[in-house]
């Protein structure tokens, strides 16, 4: 069969309705040439022209002709102004990279993450001890500020989830306690549970989710406004400046929270023995007493101050890696979040060997 | 003469990732002198002070302020000199958690043992110059484009630094605003003697506060010299930039012009 030619004659105004409802149809067009009559447009817009570019192509490519009849001159001019964009190109081309060097790059990368971990903890261990006493420039005020921030707006939040976690402990201890007539241990167990484990672990989870994470959202966001690079040709390291701070804000009401919560939990543990095991009160208290050392809760201390020390570390680092816009922030926080809870859980396994 | 070089810059190449920005640049800026650079928009003059202050890293070449050699931040010699360096960057970059006083005053405060009174008068002092005096108490963001611009400008002379960077200082400004601004600098020139850098595109701004222009073009240093000789040129894209032509090459090539009439007539 023959291909025929095929005209349609166009609308008075070419645009973005005729193009939704055309371009379809037209594209599927599978006969002989394609004849656009323009005889009674008057005003056609960027959608069309640019569906009209493609039809031209496509034809093309199919041997086909398409036809403009009629076309005033300066609709003509603006088919021929717009410029062909340019072709594609993929940024990296990994394609011809053998496994090997793939390999390399990731090795080379791996230690450049390892290198930039520990020179933004170096420098916060240093901008925090030695370097403030080099020059008062501790912001002023601005340490009690983020103690607020930091500390007592998690204190609810913390004393709550340790209560919670302190009454399911003691409610399972509980029923296995009973069967075998130790109940009156349970001070003791929940006591050392929290004030060794729970208590530090849960409020750094906590913080980790709050503080690390606003750590990381802060300074990746100063990093794409360029205010970290303001602070750098200012003369200020942007170390000392951000983290120092937090830093000391955290160091100093992490074990204070943390004592909270442990607190919390051990009397949520005390709720479930007076009132499951029927316990006395001063039967749960003198136990805990009598087998809670002060090495335990040296140990809890230690705990609290390190996993600390981890969270403005990791959310720090995270918040210095941004790059890009919004987006950059938001992927950095949730991998800065993800890796402090990581980590946080890896180092206190490695304490229970320890201490 | 070497001592009153203030910057040097040798053979500097910048990269990002793999794309080439600029290569190959080299120019020195003496005392007191008010150099205006020029470019396209995206031709790499922002990259030019980035990299002049320390902020990117050359793939070749070296920067010397005021005869030290620039590096990065773990340099103690490069952070001494950056204090007495001031830089107003392209998008103000003041600091979002801090009103606009505390911009200003953060570097008194970071690095003089000035009395707060005092730190306090200089604040409103500079906010003067720069006709913001009401704006002290607000944020960065409850500014306008243009303020905070201005108010970054006051930031960046707050230490009195003998040399300033500008990027674009009068880009989203009134005419009477920006050469109110034009003024400014070339008082702090007469009356402090400090070098200023500038990137503009206002031809006005340029006509009234340039001594010397650099030409950024396609990566490299295309014209450097007076204004006057580059107002002189009558070809190539510093003509066209001052007569505020297109660049006489085409847009589209005038090939595909003719693929259409062939193929639609
Ligand atoms: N962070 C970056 N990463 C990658 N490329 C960049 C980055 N910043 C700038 N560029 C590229 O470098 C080139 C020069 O950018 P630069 O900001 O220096 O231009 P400019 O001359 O200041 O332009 P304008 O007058 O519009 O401010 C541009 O092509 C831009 O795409
Ligand atoms: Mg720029």
């Amino acid at each position: 069969m023959a291909f025929q030619e095929k005209t349609i004659s166009l609308p008075s105004a070419l645009d973005r309705e005729w193009v939704e409802k055309t371009f379809g149809p037209l594209e599927g067009f599978n006969g002989g040439d394609l004849i656009l009559d323009f005889s009674q447009t008057m005003r056609i817009d960027s959608a069309a022209l640019c569906a009209i570019r493609i039809l031209d192509k496509m034809y093309k490519d199919r041997g086909r002709k398409l036809v403009l009849r009629n076309i005033a001159a300066s609709f003509l001019s603006t088919l021929g102004a717009a410029p062909e964009p340019a072709p594609a190109v993929s940024k990296e081309d990994f394609s011809f990279h053998g496994p090997l060097i793939r390999a390399g790059d990731r090795l080379i990368a791996a230690k450049e993450t390892i290198v930039h971990a520990l020179s933004v903890l170096v420098e916060m261990i240093y901008w925090g001890t030695l370097g403030i006493l080099k020059k008062q420039d501790f912001r002023r005020g601005i340490l009690g500020e983020q103690m607020f921030q930091l500390g007592y707006k998690a204190l609810g939040i913390v004393a709550l989830l340790s209560f919670l976690i302190g009454m399911v402990l003691a409610l399972q201890a509980a029923i296995q306690l009973k069967t075998f007539g130790a109940g009156v241990f349970l001070g003791p167990l929940i006591g050392i549970t929290m004030v060794r484990e729970m208590g530090p672990l849960l409020t750094a989870i906590i913080l980790a989710g709050r503080t690390g994470s606003a750590t990381t959202a802060e300074i990746g966001t100063m990093g794409v406004g360029e205010e970290l690079d303001a602070l750098k040709t200012m003369g200020i390291n942007p170390i000392q400046f951000v983290v120092v701070p937090k830093f000391w804000a955290i160091s100093l009401t992490m074990p204070v929270l943390s004592i909270c919560g442990t607190v919390a939990g051990i009397i949520g543990g005390w709720c479930i023995g007076i009132f499951y095991l029927d316990l006395s009160s001063s039967l749960y208290w003198g136990q805990l007493w009598q087998y809670l050392f002060f090495r335990d809760v040296v140990a809890g201390f230690i705990k609290s101050v390190i996993f600390s020390w981890l969270i403005i570390w990791i959310g720090a680092f995270y918040g210095f890696r941004v790059r890009g816009g919004a987006e950059g922030v938001g992927r950095e926080t949730t991998a800065s979040v993800v890796a402090c809870i990581f980590i946080i859980i890896i180092a206190d396994a490695l304490f229970s060997f320890v201490i | 003469m070497t001592s009153s070089i203030i910057a040097q810059v040798r053979n500097l190449s910048v990269q990002y990732g793999t794309k080439h920005v600029l290569s190959d640049i080299s120019t020195s800026i003496v005392q007191s002198e008010i150099r205006v650079i020029l470019g396209a928009s995206g031709c790499g003059k922002t990259t030019l002070l980035k990299a002049m202050v320390g902020l990117l890293k050359p793939v070749a070449g070296s920067i010397r302020l005021f005869d030290t050699e620039i590096n990065d931040q773990d340099d103690p010699a490069t952070v001494e000199v950056l204090k007495k360096v001031g830089v107003l960057f392209q998008n103000c970059a003041l600091l979002g958690s801090l009103t606009i006083e505390d911009n200003i005053s953060l570097p008194l405060q970071m690095h003089t043992d000035l009395p707060l009174q005092v730190i306090k008068e200089i604040v409103s002092y500079k906010l003067a110059q720069v006709k913001l005096t009401d704006a002290g108490p607000l944020l960065p963001s409850e500014l306008s484009g243009g303020m905070r611009k201005r108010a970054a400008l006051a930031r960046a002379l707050v230490l009195d630094p003998p040399l300033l960077f500008c990027d674009e200082p009068s880009a989203g400004l009134d005419p009477v605003t920006a050469a109110g601004l034009d003024r400014l600098l070339i008082t702090l020139r007469e009356s402090l003697g400090i070098t200023i850098v500038v990137v503009t595109h206002e031809l006005h701004s340029i006509e009234s506060i340039a001594d010397n222009i650099s030409f950024l073009y396609d990566g490299s240093l295309f014209f450097e010299g007076p204004f006057t000789e580059a107002r002189k040129l009558t070809g190539g894209p510093v003509y066209d930039f001052f007569t505020r032509q297109e660049s006489n090459q085409p847009l589209h090539d005038e090939t595909r012009q003719d693929h259409f009439v062939e193929t639609y007539q």
